[in-house]
């Protein structure tokens, strides 16, 4: 029996129009105790929705939402010991920030001295010792995302339901507070589910993600899981960027692990798998940072690709090359440069011969996805 | 563009005239019945012979009436404050439940989805474009036809059939633009929907309903067709005891009350607007 279980959730929505949108088709998700899960997806993906239902502020359509083996579907949201942090944080303007924090403890019938000192305490685990008598408005973003961090908190929920939190903060800030979230998380351990559709967010953060599109789950593994091996190529555009090559299995060496594919122009490509045999028809996926670039001494073969450098993209840490690999086909590379390094010259049109591991190259079947 | 120009200065100039005779017309006769107000020519308002507080002296009764003649078209302090006193008793009455219907039904209808939404919203608005008249006429064949007495009771039934419109109104604009995740958030901290309506919703639709609830008090307090229909023997109201007075004639002590409503009308009108507009 798991924690909390997302069994088949449907729900559909009537557009204004008339049409009917599948919000939710049939999302079935294990919660883990103390776990941190981002559900990640496209804005419109039903994420928000989910998220939504679990908090218990909209109806389910078909499946059930159980805790601990007790179905939620007739409990209204104020009896679920779940608590949301808003996108817009949802704080109330018209009461300070200490009557914000002690509400849910207000409401339970916690006594004013004790809930004044759990308040404090609260104020203290967030860092705004000294602005509990100010009102919302008068605290930044980041403050305010505090406050109501700290108002959820405080009533030590089951589960801390988080929609999209940081998504009204600078860059900077919101980087500080991914760590901070993190950190709370481990501390207080209560189960996250937190909503976004920031992918670095989603890596950098969660234990498990739960890549959601159009109202369906298309892959839920941890970040290295998602990334290095996704399921389909949905998966492998959303998180990351990926280069993709269809093909078909032409060359299979079981010894070695190691099959070639050749594409519908003949371009002949290398890839570790021992999943795919003679004929499959599949995808090959080659993220950005895997392709590296070679001088004209390395022997031609599948795990080689030449082009021309369309682009090049300055972004600080790396250089971000188009390269255009013939066919049509762009190809994106990641190329570090290290000042004292090979080609930190690269122009517009210049010639490179980029290689790559054969492990590095993932493999999904073709017509998934 | 350049040869345009003469023509657009007279264009603006034309609209300033325009502006200027709008204005003139539209406060002219205010500004004339302030000044009549304290005319001390007690047979033509028109022709200045002096100041005076005379007519504010009559209604509070600090000044006895002279004359005769006088006598014949002014009324005592006690008749003013009686119908003064129905006046506010019907609006404040009135009032007060029209902002608790009012209330509740922008709420009903803003937060919650029913088939007959549209219907119920479509009834509430019909009243404002109903005819006063023909509001009156109804209201009165009701009230008979049902055997209600006319009086005070039925005054203040009527004016809540209209002014739960207006309550409504405003209450909903108010709605419209409160964030409904702070409800959702109230729930979501464990607060049944009770509580959240008292220490959520309330306080953040308050300024609207406490503007519902002037607009509603100052409507009712000078309302003349639909009260002139509903009112009985003995309860009669301000704006009808006025036009009552003014059968007999215009007389200085008319302006002088006009006034005074005018300045109070302005106030509560002040009031509720400044809460109206005071962000949530």
């Amino acid at each position: 029996m798991g924690f909390l279980q997302i069994a088949s959730a449907h729900k559909a929505y009537q557009t204004p129009e008339g049409a009917l949108v599948r919000a939710l088709d049939d999302i079935s998700i294990d919660v883990r105790n103390n776990e941190f899960l981002t559900l990640l997806g496209p804005s419109g993906c039903g994420k928000t929705t989910l998220l939504k239902i679990i908090a218990g502020f909209e109806d389910l359509d078909g499946g059930d939402i159980i805790l601990e083996g007790r179905s939620l579907k007739e409990v209204p949201a104020h009896r679920r010991p779940f608590n949301t942090v808003f996108q817009n944080y949802a704080l109330f303007p018209h009461m300070t920030i200490s009557q914000n924090i002690g509400y849910g403890l207000d409401v339970a019938g916690v006594k004013k001295p004790d809930r004044d000192r759990r308040v404090g305490e609260a104020l203290e685990m967030v860092g705004l010792v000294g602005y509990g008598s100010r009102r919302p408005a008068q605290l930044s973003g980041g403050q305010q995302q505090r406050v109501a961090l700290a108002r959820s908190l405080i009533l030590k929920p089951r589960v801390l339901l988080l929609d999209e939190p940081l998504s009204a903060l600078d860059r900077k800030m919101r980087e500080a507070m991914q760590i901070e979230l993190k950190n709370l998380q481990d501390s207080v351990g209560i189960t996250f589910i937190f909503v976004t559709h920031d992918q670095e967010e989603a890596l950098a953060m969660s234990d498990r993600i739960a890549v959601i599109s159009n109202g369906r789950l298309q892959q839920l593994g941890s970040p290295t899981e998602v990334y290095d091996a996704p399921d389909n190529e949905f998966v492998a555009n959303f998180v990351g960027t990926s280069n993709l090559f269809t093909g078909r299995i032409i060359d299979v060496d079981t010894g070695q692990g190691l099959v070639t594919m050749e594409t519908g122009n003949g371009r002949r490509l290398c890839a570790g798998s021992r999943a795919y045999g003679l004929g499959d028809e599949v995808k090959l996926i080659l993220r950005p940072e895997h392709l590296r670039l070679v001088d004209g001494d390395t022997p031609d073969g599948p795990c080689l690709i030449e082009g021309s450098v369309k682009d090049v993209i300055f972004v600080g840490s790396v250089v971000h090359l188009h390269v255009d690999v013939g066919f049509g086909r762009t190809a994106i590379v990641y190329h570090h440069h290290d000042r004292t390094g090979f080609r930190n010259d690269i122009e517009h049109g210049a010639h490179v011969r980029l290689a790559y591991a054969p492990d590095s190259a993932h493999l999904i079947a073709n017509g998934r996805g | 563009m350049r040869k345009f120009l003469p023509s657009f200065k007279l264009l603006s100039g034309l609209l300033n005239v325009y502006g200027l005779v709008f204005l003139t017309f539209l406060y002219m006769p205010l500004g004339l019945i302030v000044l009549y107000s304290f005319n001390a020519n007690p047979i033509n308002m028109a022709v200045w012979t002096g100041f005076t507080f005379d007519w504010y002296a009559t209604i509070f009764g600090g000044a006895a009436v002279e004359t005769t003649f006088d006598a014949a078209f002014t009324e005592s302090p006690e008749r003013i404050f009686e119908v003064v006193k129905n006046s506010f008793l019907v609006a404040f009455t009135a009032a007060s439940i029209a902002t608790i219907v009012g209330t509740a039904t922008a709420i009903a209808i803003a937060r919650y989805n029913f088939i007959t939404k549209r219907f119920y919203q479509a009834l509430l608005l019909l009243p404002m474009l109903i005819p006063d008249i023909v509001l009156g006429i109804s209201l009165l064949i009701f009230f008979v036809g049902i055997g209600f007495e006319l009086g005070l009771m039925t005054i203040i039934v009527g004016h809540v059939t209209f002014l739960s419109s207006y309550v409504f109104v405003v209450v909903s604009a108010r709605l419209a633009g409160m964030d409904t995740t702070l409800e959702q958030a109230s729930a979501d901290l464990g607060a049944g929907p009770v509580t959240t309506f008292r220490r959520v919703t309330l306080p953040q639709i308050m300024p609207g309903v406490v503007g519902g609830f002037l607009l509603a008090f100052i409507i009712s307090l000078d309302d003349v067709v639909i009260t002139y229909f509903i009112a009985g023997v003995g309860s009669q109201t301000l704006p009808l005891f006025i036009l009552a007075m003014m059968r007999r004639g215009i007389r200085p002590q008319i302006t002088a009350l006009a006034v005074l409503i005018l300045l109070f009308s302005f106030v509560v009108a002040t009031v509720g607007l400044l809460l109206r507009n005071r962000k949530p």
